[in-house]
């Protein structure tokens, strides 16, 4: 009963992480139909310069995380100016710019900060203790701050003008465009929303494991299964997936090494995809 | 009548002359060991044949409108099966090459039939996790693969480690393959591939059967793909789940994409200048991946047909050229 309470609670934990470091491309793929390869890389940038803010130069930590959100949601419009605009709508041409970004960002990284391990300082160090279980109180926040970013999320597609705008244009760009909505604007508002919330999750995991140039791979990888398997188009969808995932990360180690485990989470994604093509809430991605 | 019969004359004509520009290539590349004798510079061009046997073979599968994002994983299987029925059954290395393609192909026409429901960007997505999961499964099965570790100690393919007599068993290899994945494409099958591409309701509308076409291209692209893996194991003699893991999915797409999908030359292309030119261009190992996201840089923003295309980009931009010409003049 206790090992089961203990996994439930290691997998809500786990659950929690994946969809804060998935919301971006979520969002990004779902309002725009934009597929972000070099999300991970974005990702694991913002956990370089939060580190170079509140480490390097002393600044305090939350500081220093809405200064590297502000930072990667400005590259975020400039990648939708010189980047994403050529690209949209097309996995050919999406995976040629993603792959560029990615050699270009990791290569610099890994030359002129890599070489050791690094790590971010807790940001908010301690545990909780509630009856026979603790938690770290960081990765309790980290449920938190997704919840929340995923709630804000859905609720900002649905009932703000700008979320609107953005279905809009991703259902019918030359329509949208006819009727006012001016999509240069939104786009952008959409990428740099999309590279902030990549921001907020490459601080936050920065804090909870090390940091390093490939950080992001691993985490793409799994971003990539839970917005498929939740559905392009619905980011609630994402809430499901993200629990299947997270609880299958959580449980099947106790059975079997590390590696197996993947096997089996990839086994079970790839069954549900072949009788489901559009994941659990999704609707069909052209 | 008559111009019909001159079409096909022409038609004839540019094929002979197509073939005559493969057959100089061929002689110009089956001289270069002769005049290079950087054991270091060969090595890469074997690796180049190897690698554009892979990406021609992608090509195939790309030609009935499938997004194979998990080809190098089967590059995996078919190096992986040729080296373990090689070394641990002792098996003689003429016969596991040609198994380790046969391998390969027989999980690729296995995986076909389920993923040929699937369209388009969730075909790419599904088989990119199917690639993560072979790649995983390599990983996990330490007793046979030797794990993330890596496999070494695979028998030698010829009895020697200098690399000339690789170097010409490659490019022989290498042209044979192409040989037979031309002659695939441009038979009636590949016709009806390009059919389903183009539009698969279409397609079945006339008679052909979407999901078993599809599983055909998929079977032969992987027994190609399958046996270049092979040749690569035993050249290399020790091989890692990373050379076949998604990272080397994407690049093997993107080589096939640089050059241009819509040419059988531009994979061709394509894997030759983004293995050969980073690497004689740069003293410097460090600055490799920038030379190569220059070039995707490139081509992104210059060539959207891919390096194939330019040919045709750079009449277009001399026409416009003398266009604006003849009309400052005329003004």
């Amino acid at each position: 009963m206790e090992l089961a309470l203990s996994a439930l609670i290691t997998a809500l934990l786990i659950s929690a992480m994946y969809i804060v470091v998935a919301l971006g491309l979520a969002f990004l793929l779902s309002v725009m139909g934009i597929i972000n390869f070099s999300h991970g890389v974005i990702y694991m940038i913002a956990g370089y310069i939060c580190y170079q803010l509140a480490v390097v130069y002393g600044l305090n930590q939350w500081l220093s995380l809405i200064v590297s959100v502000i930072v990667i949601s400005a590259f975020g419009i400039f990648l939708e100016r010189y980047c994403f605009r050529y690209a949209v709508g097309n996995l050919d041409r999406m995976i040629i710019i993603s792959i560029a970004i990615i050699l270009v960002l990791q290569n610099a990284v890994n030359i002129t900060m890599g070489g050791y391990v690094r790590s971010l300082p807790s940001f908010a160090p301690g545990t909780l203790r509630i009856a026979t279980f603790s938690f770290a109180i960081d990765k309790l926040l980290t449920f938190l701050i997704g919840a929340a970013l995923l709630v804000i999320l859905i609720w900002f597609t649905r009932r703000t003008k700008y979320g609107l705008q953005m279905q809009a244009i991703s259902q019918e760009l030359e329509g949208a465009a006819l009727l006012g909505i001016n999509v240069h604007q939104i786009s952008a508002i959409a990428c740099a929303m999309a590279c902030g919330m990549a921001a907020i999750a490459g601080c936050l995991m920065g804090a909870l494991f090390n940091l390093s140039a490939f950080m992001g791979d691993n985490m793409l990888i799994k971003s990539l299964e839970l917005v498929i398997l939740g559905g392009i188009g619905s980011i609630g969808g994402l809430f499901f997936a993200g629990l299947l995932i997270g609880s299958l990360d959580a449980v099947v180690p106790l059975f079997s090494s590390g590696a197996m485990g993947q096997v089996i989470a990839l086994a079970v994604i790839i069954i549900i995809l072949l009788f489901r093509p559009q994941g659990f809430l999704g609707r069909e991605y052209h | 009548m008559c111009a019909d019969e001159k079409q096909t004359a022409s038609k004839s004509n540019a094929k002979i002359i197509r073939l005559a520009i493969y057959g100089i290539l061929v002689f110009i590349l089956a001289l270069l060991p002769l005049l290079i004798k950087s054991p270091y510079v060969i090595h890469v061009f074997i690796t180049t044949f190897i690698y554009i046997v892979a990406t021609v073979s992608l090509r195939t599968v790309t030609i009935s409108g499938q997004y194979p994002l998990a080809h190098a994983a089967f590059m995996g299987i078919g190096a992986y099966a040729s080296a373990i029925m090689a070394k641990l059954m002792g098996w003689p290395i003429w016969l596991t090459i040609p198994l380790g393609g046969v391998a390969a192909m027989a999980i690729g026409a296995f995986i076909a039939y389920p993923f040929a429901r699937l369209r388009a960007f969730y075909y790419a997505m599904v088989s990119l996790f199917f690639g993560l999961g072979i790649n995983q499964l390599i990983i996990v099965s330490t007793k046979w693969t030797g794990g993330a570790g890596g496999f070494t100690n695979i028998p030698h393919l010829l009895p020697t480690t200098d690399k000339v007599p690789y170097y010409y068993f490659t490019l022989v290899f290498m042209v044979l393959c192409l040989g037979a994945l031309w002659r695939f494409e441009y038979s009636r099958i590949g016709i009806s591939l390009k059919a389903i591409a183009q539009s698969h309701l279409v397609a079945s509308s006339v008679g052909i059967n979407e999901a078993s076409f599809r599983i055909l291209a998929l079977s032969v692209g992987c027994f190609f793909v399958g046996i270049a893996g092979a040749v690569y194991a035993h050249y290399n003699f020790t091989l890692s789940p990373t050379c076949f893991d998604i990272t080397a999915g994407l690049w093997l797409f993107v080589y096939a994409l640089i050059g241009g999908l819509s040419s059988f030359n531009g994979p061709i292309v394509g894997t030759a200048l983004l293995i050969i030119a980073p690497q004689l261009l740069s003293n410097l190992k460090q600055f490799v991946p920038f030379i190569s996201a220059a070039i995707l840089l490139l081509v992104f923003y210059v060539m959207p047909q891919g390096l194939v295309s330019l040919p045709q980009l750079l009449s277009y931009w001399i026409k416009e050229r003398r266009k604006k010409d003849t009309l400052s003049h005329a003004a």
